[in-house]
């Protein structure tokens, strides 16, 4: 009786769950809402993994085609789940003038990072302050928040429609800051269902011109996490774009709390640099 | 040729419902081009695209980054702009213009927009210098102190007494200048306050300018054309003819402007000044009234008349026209497109005149009611004529005193020569806007308190990348700055060393003693690259390229005078004279490309002037038959311009771009005074002779000489004066260009008209000898 009874209540259970997750199933895939699409895109485009490393070549170029060049090793760590604090450690290749140059943000959620530089030609680490919003990443067309995210609480998200980018299916999301608070006044993302990467935005400006346009470029697995390893920002009104392309990219290396203090800024540890 | 012409004429007569018609068809055939009308305002378009200053200021755009038009906006308030109420409105005002169209928003520099460079308890802050008004007074100070403390922002968003600050307003490529200064002045127009606001800078003044000239012609060339009308109907006192007159230059005028369009041409602001010219050249055929109304009351017969008439005065008016003609025409071998395509259709419209004036006017005259004309032709009687008796005194004064007069006019004539070699040769496009005009006071008063609305460029050029990034060269540019300001026209110069210099010093917590070049190239190098990271791209772009190859050196200039980047460009190379550096350094800008304006367009007109001249001279010589008839007949024009230029020479007003165009327009008109005096004198005296049986002696040569002062001469009168009065109601024209050719004109005609009547009969009086012996 027991056993039998406790079959027939597991027998019953389980068809409840599978009906029910099934359920779950069909219903998240009819109605996944905007602010969970751009939840997942965040968690899937700037929070995977643990931590993260990359070798960074960053092409600035101008409308006239003249180039400048970045070339930095990017080491980033989550403290939490996604949306919520990060540190990134980078030490700057080129230009040539800044070799040894390197430079630490600490992201918190709801506030302005903190930020701190270390300047060989004088041996000095200075904090630096700008505003995440507006001020460009090392003279690109990203923005800080284009780099390491933007608050998804600033906006209200809303799906205006399915579409298909380079083959894929993607939510097309249109995210309106609440507070006129950056230089869009709304952004259309392109977001892979499968994965959530972001394929493609849309930035729009303040007269509801598209000024600026966010493709990537090449998705590869990494440890079986899918990444953009090729991106490009252009500013369509100044006709400037950034090419961006990540190698060496690895996951869950545990990098260690201690590599983000002044101390290291000073002398990064080799092995982390590489 | 003669005799072709004469039968035009002929058959003009016999069939003038036929040559009417015909003349209206073509009309209205040319008419039909009128709506396909491609305008273009923009003086700047004098120069193509693909000229050599044009494309250089294209690359150095590109290369760094700039915008080729930018408007300034000037806010001022006595009480001090530095205030909740003057700061609130000065982000209100800046929001709103970030969402014009055509406005190049990431690059709008004013207070909530402009990167500043602080430390603040050992942080580097770069961010804008207003992100927020101040809402209490603690901020204000703050502000303030910010203000103040970063040389970047001294006379350029800020005056020194506090009272002015600016918008930097950039454009896009292709967006109209004078439509974003509207919209702008909507917007500062809704702030209720004490402030004042001010809209200057060079695209406001170039398309206002431009747009204005368009509307003055549209409502000057009818107005000249009513008062001409009116004019001539005192004259001869029949409304038919006065109307007729009309008639030939406004078919001229659509003939000309419909080629002009049919073929595809803009209408450029050179070509938006041909109706004026051509009425004005128009006026030539008052000759033929003229004398039509004397031949009709000897010989009262109306075809006779006519045909007789067209005798006398084809040969002077023919030529006249081909004197015009060809002056003209020399401008087809200018370099300036828009001031060949001007000198094609003056000398195409000049053509049509005359081919009018040997069909369509005599067609005319074959209309008119012999009666009426038989009562008004009473009064053309050169004995009882007032106008011709005054005129005779004129004549008289020459030939009585020919030694003299000559003396007189020799004596003015070096007066003047003194005056031409005062002559300054500017432009300058503010300028051409009355004192008291919205565009003027906004420039006057944006060039008192800040560093200047005219923006020059002094671009360093060096072989070697990363060659900026040296302390050398960081030395050189801010010694050359420092050179370049002790100039009176510039105001304020900007360059990568002064942000350099201002995170020298904030990285070193805002400590004085390293407001200067640092010692090291890695230091500049990575300064630069610190403050890269944080500013907007702009900020480097506008002020080194990308290899560090070259640097751009902003030199604001407190004039819109040509002559001033001209000053500037002499500074530059006197300073590099004296400290040789393997750099070269190259003008550019808008007050570059004023200085190339003005310097091509105008000496291109100079130059087809005096090739005109001598043109001129030619066609002078092969009418005449003899080269001392020609210099005899070239003094009262070369006498006319002389002594203008030399009363501009001495008044110290500008030889600027109106009135090197009103130069052409002086040579097509005091010439045709002298053509038609000496040819009509002439052939008087062929006839004396013929008549006579022997050659005329010295009285006879006077008498001659009074009948051409007395008959002709009214012709070149009332032809002066119906000038002269319906180009007088341009000196209330709003744009100084206007008023400069309406008084130029009206003294050009009365002058040459003058001195054709007097000084004429004087050299022919002196020079009778030599003269009349080769005749």
């Amino acid at each position: 009786m027991v056993p039998d009874g406790k079959n027939k209540k597991a027998c019953i259970s389980l068809v409840i769950m599978v009906v029910f997750l099934l359920m779950s199933g069909v219903f998240e895939a009819r109605a996944i809402t905007p602010n969970e699409v751009m939840k997942k895109s965040q968690g899937a485009f700037l929070y995977q993994g643990k931590d993260f490393k990359a070798r960074v070549m960053m092409k600035l170029i101008s409308k006239g085609g003249q180039e400048r060049v970045r070339e930095l090793t990017m080491l980033r760590k989550n403290s939490g789940e996604v949306g919520g604090n990060q540190k990134y450690f980078i030490y700057f290749y080129q230009p040539a003038d800044v070799k040894d140059m390197t430079f630490m943000v600490y992201k918190y959620q709801g506030k302005d990072a903190d930020r701190w530089l270390y300047v060989p030609a004088i041996n000095m680490v200075r904090r630096i302050a700008a505003r995440d919003k507006y001020s460009s990443f090392v003279g690109s067309d990203f923005t800080y928040e284009d780099v390491s995210g933007r608050n998804l609480e600033d906006d209200t998200h809303a799906l205006v429609k399915e579409e298909k980018v380079g083959g894929k299916d993607c939510y097309v999301v249109k995210s309106t800051p609440k507070v006129q608070d950056v230089d869009y006044s709304y952004k259309l993302s392109w977001i892979d269902k499968t994965n959530f990467l972001p394929l493609k935005e849309e930035y729009y400006d303040r007269r509801g011109e598209l000024y600026k346009l966010f493709s990537a470029d090449e998705v590869k697995e990494v440890k079986s996490i899918p990444t953009v390893t090729k991106r490009t920002m252009k500013n369509l009104q100044s006709g400037h774009r950034t090419e961006v392309s990540y190698s060496k990219v690895d996951y869950n290396i545990g990098i260690e709390d201690s590599l983000f203090s002044e101390r290291y800024l000073k002398q990064p540890p080799k092995r982390w640099i590489k | 040729m003669g005799s072709k012409r004469f039968s035009l004429v002929e058959f003009s007569v016999d069939h003038p419902r036929l040559i009417v018609a015909l003349t209206i068809i073509i009309t209205l055939v040319f008419m039909t081009q009128f709506p396909k009308i491609k305008i273009d305002t923009n003086p700047k378009n004098m120069l193509p695209a693909t000229s050599d200053v044009r494309v250089w200021n294209d690359a150095v755009d590109k290369n760094f980054g700039l915008y080729e038009d930018m408007i300034v906006v000037g806010m001022v308030n006595e009480k001090g702009i530095l205030n909740k109420e003057s700061l609130a409105r000065v982000q209100r005002i800046t929001d709103e213009i970030l969402r014009l169209k055509g406005v190049a928003a990431r690059d709008v520099n004013s207070f909530p927009t402009i990167t500043n460079v602080t430390a603040e308890n050992g942080t580097l802050n770069v961010a804008p210098l207003m992100t927020e008004a101040p809402k209490n007074d603690g901020e204000i100070a703050a502000l303030r102190k910010m203000l103040y403390d970063n040389p970047l922002f001294m006379n350029r968003i800020i005056s020194k007494d506090g009272k002015t600050t600016a918008i930097y307003v950039p454009l896009e490529k292709g967006s109209n200048g004078k439509e974003v200064a509207d919209k702008i002045r909507e917007i500062v127009k809704k702030e209720k306050g004490d402030e004042k606001y001010y809209v200057a800078g060079d695209p406001v003044a170039r398309d206002t300018f431009g747009a204005e000239m368009f509307k003055l012609m549209a409502v000057f060339a009818p107005i000249a054309g009513m008062v001409m009308l009116l004019v001539r109907y005192i004259m001869f006192r029949d409304l038919f003819l006065s109307v007729t007159l009309m008639m030939d230059a406004m078919i001229s005028i659509v003939w000309s402007m419909g080629l002009l369009i049919a073929l595809g041409f803009p209408v450029h602001i050179m070509s938006s000044m041909a109706p004026v010219f051509l009425m004005a050249i128009a006026t030539d055929s008052i000759h033929i009234f003229n004398e039509f109304y004397f031949r009709f009351r000897e010989k009262k017969d109306k075809r006779v008349a006519i045909i007789e008439t067209m005798q006398a005065v084809s040969r002077p008016v023919r030529y006249t026209a081909l004197a015009t003609a060809a002056g003209f025409a020399v401008l087809l071998f200018m370099n300036i497109v828009p001031v060949r395509v001007f000198g094609g259709l003056i000398a195409f419209g000049t053509v049509i005149l005359r081919v009018l004036s040997f069909s369509f006017i005599p067609a005319m005259f074959t209309f008119v009611n012999e009666g009426k004309i038989a009562k008004i032709a009473q009064a053309e009687d050169i004995e009882s004529s007032r106008t011709s008796q005054f005129l005779k005194k004129l004549a008289g004064l020459g030939i009585h005193n020919p030694k003299a007069t000559v003396l007189v006019g020799l004596l003015l004539f070096v007066i003047a020569s003194v005056g031409i070699s005062k002559t300054v040769v500017n432009n300058n496009m503010v300028g051409w806007f009355k004192k008291n005009s919205d565009i003027r006071v906004a420039d006057t008063v944006m060039n008192q308190s800040l560093g200047g609305t005219s923006l020059g460029y002094v671009v360093a050029l060096s072989k070697e990348e990363d060659f900026i990034k040296t302390p050398g060269a960081m030395r050189y540019i801010e010694g050359l700055q420092r050179h370049l300001e002790k100039l009176p026209v510039v105001g304020k110069t900007t360059s990568v060393v002064d942000y350099v210099k201002r995170i020298n010093r904030v990285i070193h917590d805002d400590d004085p003693a390293y407001d200067k070049v640092p010692d090291t190239k890695e230091m500049i190098g990575q300064y630069l690259f610190l403050f890269s990271m944080s500013a907007k791209p702009s900020d480097l772009d506008n002020v080194v390229d990308y290899p560090f190859k070259k640097a751009n050196i902003w030199v604001q200039l407190k004039t819109w005078d040509a002559r001033a980047m001209g000053k500037v460009i002499e500074a530059v190379s006197e300073y590099q004279k004296a400290n040789p550096i393997p750099m070269e350094f190259k003008p550019a800008g808008i007050a570059y490309f004023n200085l190339v304006w003005n310097h091509e367009v105008l000496w291109d007109m100079v130059k087809g002037f005096v090739l005109a001249l001598i043109v001129v001279l030619a066609i002078l010589a092969l009418d005449f038959r003899s080269v001392k008839w020609a210099i005899v007949g070239y003094t009262p024009l070369l006498f006319t311009i002389f002594l203008i230029y030399g009363v501009i020479g001495y008044t110290g007003k500008d030889f600027d771009m109106p009135i090197s165009v009103l130069s052409c327009l002086s040579l097509g008109m005091a010439v045709d005074f002298a053509i038609h005096f000496v040819s009509r004198f002439r052939q008087r005296l062929a006839e004396v002779k013929a008549s006579e049986g022997k050659a005329p002696n010295e009285a006879a040569v006077a008498d001659a000489l009074l009948w051409t002062a007395a008959r002709p001469g009214k012709g070149i009168m009332r032809n002066a004066v119906l000038f002269a009065a319906s180009f007088a109601v341009m000196i209330f024209a709003p744009l100084t260009p206007y008023i400069t050719v309406g008084a130029f004109i009206v003294s050009m005609m009365l002058l040459s008209a003058v001195m054709t009547i007097i000084y004429l009969p004087a050299l022919i009086t002196l020079l009778q000898k030599t003269l009349l012996k080769e005749a």
